[in-house]
């Protein structure tokens, strides 16, 4: 593949290595870090998941990428047994790639791992939050899950969760991941690459990909140039600006929507006409190409495909005019207009972040608002997206981008606008309520709670300046036929890759 | 030079700057931001503190560190979950063999252009060698590596983009590295060179007949290699500490990589690795340095 | 600079500066370094009365327009991402630019080659503290450094003009005491002593000249390598953050758009480098033209040009 030889050699070299025919299959895919272990449970780190989820482990049940639809995978089917007990039916004639059978008890002690104490869990963490899980085998294939609180939505949550094989050490983050799925790891070079092959005796339908390696680059455009010289078939996440061949490029929703989080309770940001003419002050549609033209203006923190959506929110649109005024009128009343609001950056937090950061203080700057800018490192911006807050006097916008993986809003409300939420600087008893009304109900009250809670937040609180939806771009070769999807920043799955002749 | 006292000094550097890295890396902030999600709760933190001993004051953690030292355990990666020497040593080689080829070139390739560039100063010669060299030193590494990437790999198709491998491989990473220390060397060898060809003794010995060639890069270089040896010192030391640039543009997984991570992620116990085996290697080549300074001037040896 | 002069007795020499500058006009190369110099020092004074709007207003018309005549003189150079006219920020951030470049070249130039002049002079407890706190700052990773000086003393350019400096002293250091130490073995300096002469009057008369040509290249090139270091810690929010700007800066924006504008991070790069080679030409010329055992290469060189 590599064209370092001159064509003689290379057509040498291709009519002695010609038996390998499988070789035809083998894919190379670019990265932009290399993953730091390959932990089943660490999966919601996007560079364990990519390479693992769907193609060394899986899940009782997936959520279909393009239609938000929960649908099943190890488990053929679950019902509610009671408020706090599920029942799953787990697939038949499934095996792990070291030869273990796939049952009940399989499962029970993949949960069980992943609620150990002695290491970080992302899964556990992040999804389960709080909530404790016993698995009980009822016989081989099936399995019942009790919650120590009423999870309406387990079925959802047991999505994310990747079901490790029995034998896979209790301890540490694994290098070695063993799963039901059609791949297994065949080889670690640390820091060069990650190499996976197809199972013989995978349960489900063969994929034609045969053998995938995975590399990194932290640079967008060599990851680009890898791809347009054939060093490698996927670059999953290039930069807009590297995406210039409509041929190979192709722009996707990514699921992340990106916001500035205002400090509700600090003056002049407790006063709503500020808020509003910070909203109204800039040009999203004009900065869009920045982050990427195919973008789209967003209202809300989560995009259509979640429940609780409200798609009858509009942006505020661009009204400068409009935007002076209402920095004039509450200056009228007394509100500290001249005082500097601090713009917290992320360095690297999507790209364009910086620039889209000047440009609103710019624009800002224009309705008569005094900003400055502070970027910091993921470690330091992390202390001041958490609650409690290491300035809380400080007036300030806080650079924010969310992904609701789960398709519910209940994973973003609480977090970033209820009153006890981690994230959250509203209080806003309203929002509250809402969102606790919300949280135990199913169906269209679920639903309905949640996009009255999206619709406070945005029209009367104004509580955020909103920004985009965001998009990501890949570059495939024409060597492979796949295209991206909202999953793409959490999982690829090798199965979809078709090769092109 | 007592070679016994100066290795020991040097371990007193050792042991300084390891208590330094331990206290002072642990002010830039609580690691438990980065390994736990956005969102998790106060309470979910302190237990992580609890649990990776980072309640503990800082003095207690450092002692039980220095215990654990000597029985070998260099502590585990929280990013990683294995043990942070592992990753050291799996990487710096990878630093270690890309710098020795740069920095070979690089010397041999100012020496020769520096003394060329000496023998007549203001010459043409000299002029277009300080114009290149000088460029080449101020230009911005990581925007040269991009360009060289698209001009190179992508637009003439000559050379493999990035990445591990035969002698094609090395080719941009190498261009890129050499550029500083050819730079600043090649000007630091002119400027001594053209001050020491003006000195007496070399008069001397074109009197006495010494062909040219051998006046120039024997009497004269020799004598002009005291602040060659200081800056070449200094830049080894800097590359050392990491290529980053390099290693990041061109997916090489050296410790420059690797360290920059740990710090940004406060994997405290890869930081301490990583510093503690570049430390060795910097602290070593110094003592290399002050050796070198005896060996070049004979004076300097009877101290 | 008279004292390098053979006779040691000679007064200063006060038409020497005229000297100079009569030399300087025949020169071609040092001439156009003191005039890009001048050039870029005029920017840094008066740069913000120099430019309008353009420089500072984003115009998302114009975002990444290439180098052209069409959109007026104020976007001759193109614009950059926020469509603001490059040369209009070349020129507005001359100030910052020169500020940190400056400020930390000659801290570490002036705290390294002190501290290199007592640790090579004086062999001892002191010098042995110097040393190894040296070994220290050069094992120390600068990010780790900045990072540190960051959570203990705050942000702000002053902080960040210190991590640059503390960065860059070991070089100075080094190589100023690997000087001082050799020259105080020389037996023409022990006889000096001898009759009398103090050690201040030995390191003028023998140390200056050897070892300010080396001091002065690595300077020139540190300002080029200070200003790149610099664009790479603003991540920290440690130094200069929006609206104050860096050529550094404006490299480091650019980076992401090589592929796809290039002239964002060249042009940039080439007012560094400008910088950086007119610097280093200036040291040289100077240099040259004010010692004495060099001095004939300009009649020869001169007359050779003239002809």
């Amino acid at each position: 593949m590599r064209t370092v030889f001159g064509p003689g050699i290379l057509a040498g070299i291709l009519l002695a290595t010609s038996a390998i025919v499988a070789s035809a299959q083998s894919i190379t895919v670019v990265l932009p870090e290399e993953p730091p272990s390959l932990e089943p449970c660490e999966s919601k780190h996007s560079s364990v998941g990519r390479v693992i989820i769907r193609n060394v482990t899986q899940s009782l049940t997936v959520i279909e990428p393009t239609s938000g639809a929960l649908e099943p995978l190890l488990a053929t089917s679950w019902e509610q047994l009671d408020e706090l007990t599920w029942r799953f039916k787990l697939r038949e004639g499934v095996t792990f790639s070291d030869g273990a059978d796939f049952d009940a008890a399989a499962v029970a002690t993949a949960i069980e791992r992943l609620q150990r104490e002695d290491i970080v869990c992302n899964t556990k963490q992040q999804t389960l939050g709080g909530v404790e899980l016993t698995a009980t085998p009822v016989d081989a294939l099936t399995l019942d899950i009790t919650t120590s609180e009423p999870v309406p939505i387990l079925p959802t949550m047991m999505s994310v969760v990747q079901v490790s094989a029995p034998s896979m050490p209790i301890e540490g983050a694994s290098r070695q991941p063993v799963g039901t799925g059609p791949y297994t790891l065949t080889s670690w070079k640390a820091g060069e690459s990650i190499s996976l092959a197809l199972r013989g005796d995978y349960w489900g339908d063969k994929p034609e990909v045969s053998d995938a390696t995975f590399v990194w680059r932290s640079e967008s455009a060599v990851r680009a140039a890898m791809v347009e010289k054939g060093e490698a078939d996927i670059a999953l996440v290039i930069a807009g600006v590297d995406a210039d061949d409509p041929q190979m490029d192709f722009a996707y929703p990514n699921g992340e929507t990106t916001r500035m989080r205002i400090s509700t309770k600090v003056p002049p940001l407790d006063d709503v006409r500020v808020r509003r003419a910070m909203n109204l002050a800039l040009d999203l549609e004009a900065m869009k190409p920045i982050i990427g033209s195919e973008a789209q203006l967003a209202s809300q923190l989560v995009g259509p495909a979640v429940n609780g959506f409200d798609a009858d929110l509009k942006p505020f649109g661009y009204d400068p005019e409009e935007a002076a005024a209402l920095v004039k009128a509450a200056q009228a009343d007394g509100m500290p207009v001249d005082q500097t609001i601090t713009i917290i950056g992320r360095e690297g937090i999507y790209p364009g972040s910086t620039e889209i950061l000047e440009a609103m203080q710019a624009l800002w700057s224009e309705i008569g608002l005094t900003t400055e800018i502070r970027t910091f490192d993921t470690g330091n911006w992390l202390r001041y997206q958490n609650r409690p807050f290491p300035e809380p006097d400080m007036p300030n916008v806080h650079t924010d981008q969310h992904d609701n993986l789960l398709g519910d809003a209940t994973f973003t409300l609480f977090n970033k606008y209820h009153s006890d939420g981690v994230n959250s600087t509203l209080h806003d008893a309203e929002v509250d309520a809402l969102i606790e009304k919300g949280e135990p109900a199913t169906g269209a009250a679920r639903t309905e709670a949640f996009q009255a809670a999206f619709a406070r937040i945005h029209d009367d609180l104004v509580a955020d300046v909103f920004m985009y939806h965001m998009v990501g771009y890949t570059r495939v070769s024409p060597r492979v036929i796949w295209k991206p999807s909202v999953s793409t920043n959490s999982e690829l799955d090798l199965s979809q890759v078709r090769m092109a002749d | 030079m007592n070679l016994f006292r100066r290795t020991l000094l040097t371990l007193f550097s050792l042991v300084g700057l390891f208590a330094l890295v331990f206290f002072l890396s642990r002010v830039t902030g609580d690691p438990s931001y980065l390994f736990l999600p956005v969102d998790a709760s106060a309470e979910a933190r302190a237990a992580f503190s609890r649990a990776q001993g980072f309640d503990q004051p800082v003095s207690i953690q450092f002692f039980s560190y220095l215990k654990s030292i000597l029985n070998g355990d260099f502590g585990t990666s929280l990013r990683q979950q294995r043990p942070a020497m592992d990753i050291a040593l799996e990487a710096f080689p990878v630093t270690l063999r890309l710098i020795a080829v740069s920095l070979s070139i690089a010397f041999a390739g100012a020496l020769l252009f520096g003394c060329l560039a000496a023998i007549r100063p203001r010459g043409i010669a000299d002029r277009l060698i300080s114009l290149v060299s000088l460029a080449g030193a101020s230009a911005p590494d990581f925007w040269v590596a991009i360009m060289l990437v698209l001009v190179f790999s992508v637009k003439l198709d000559l050379l493999p983009t990035s990445g591990l491998g035969g002698p094609a491989y090395w080719v941009l990473p190498v261009f890129v590295l050499v550029l500083r220390p050819f730079g600043l060397l090649g000007q630091v060898v002119r400027g001594a060179m053209i001050q020491t060809l003006s000195a007496p003794f070399i008069k001397t010995a074109r009197a006495k007949g010494v062909a040219e060639q051998r006046v120039v890069f024997v009497h004269a270089l020799r004598n002009a290699m005291l602040p060659v040896v200081t800056v070449a010192g200094d830049l080894t030391a800097s590359l050392l500490n990491g290529a980053v640039i390099v290693e990041t543009v061109f997916g090489w997984p050296g410790i420059g990589g690797v360290m920059i991570n740990a710090i940004l992620q406060r994997d405290f116990a890869v930081i301490q690795a990583t510093i503690l085996v570049t430390a060795v290697a910097i602290l070593a080549l110094n003592i290399v340095i002050d050796l070198a300074y005896g060996w070049l001037d004979p004076r300097l040896r009877t101290a | 600079m008279s004292q390098t002069d053979p006779a040691p007795l000679a007064r200063p020499d006060r038409a020497a500066p005229f000297r100079l500058g009569r030399m300087l006009l025949r020169d071609p190369a040092p001439l156009l370094a003191t005039c890009v110099l001048l050039v870029i020092v005029f920017s840094a004074i008066f740069g913000a009365e120099l430019v309008g709007e353009t420089a500072t207003k984003p115009n998302f018309a114009l975002r990444n327009a290439a180098p052209q005549f069409e959109h007026g003189f104020a976007y001759l150079l193109g614009a950059d991402n926020l469509g603001r006219s490059v040369m209009g920020r070349l020129v507005l951030g001359a100030r910052t630019t020169i500020a940190i470049a400056a400020g930390a070249v000659v801290l570490s130039l002036s705290i390294g080659g002190a501290l290199g002049l007592v640790a090579g002079s004086r062999p001892g407890l002191l010098s042995d503290v110097i040393m190894r706190l040296t070994d220290i700052i050069m094992a120390f990773p600068s990010l780790l450094i900045a990072l540190i000086v960051l959570y203990l003393l705050g942000p702000g350019i002053g902080n960040l003009v210190l991590v640059l400096a503390v960065t860059r002293i070991p070089v100075y250091l080094r190589t100023v005491r690997a000087e001082v130490m050799e020259i105080r073995r020389r037996p023409f300096v022990a006889a000096a002593r001898s009759m009398g002469a103090g050690q201040g009057w030995i390191m003028r008369k023998h140390l200056v000249p050897l070892v300010l040509p080396t001091l002065f290249t690595i300077a020139a090139v540190d300002f080029a390598a200070v200003i790149i270091a610099e664009s790479g810690l603003s991540f920290l929010g440690l130094g200069v953050q929006p609206p104050d700007f860096t050529w550094g800066s404006m490299v480091a924006s650019g980076r992401g758009y090589i592929s796809s504008a290039w002239w964002l991070a060249a042009l940039p790069g080439v007012m560094i480098l400008a910088t950086t080679l007119s610097l280093a030409v200036l040291a040289n010329w100077v240099r040259l033209a004010t010692d004495p055992a060099q001095s004939w290469r300009f009649f020869r060189a001169s007359k050779g040009s003239s002809t």
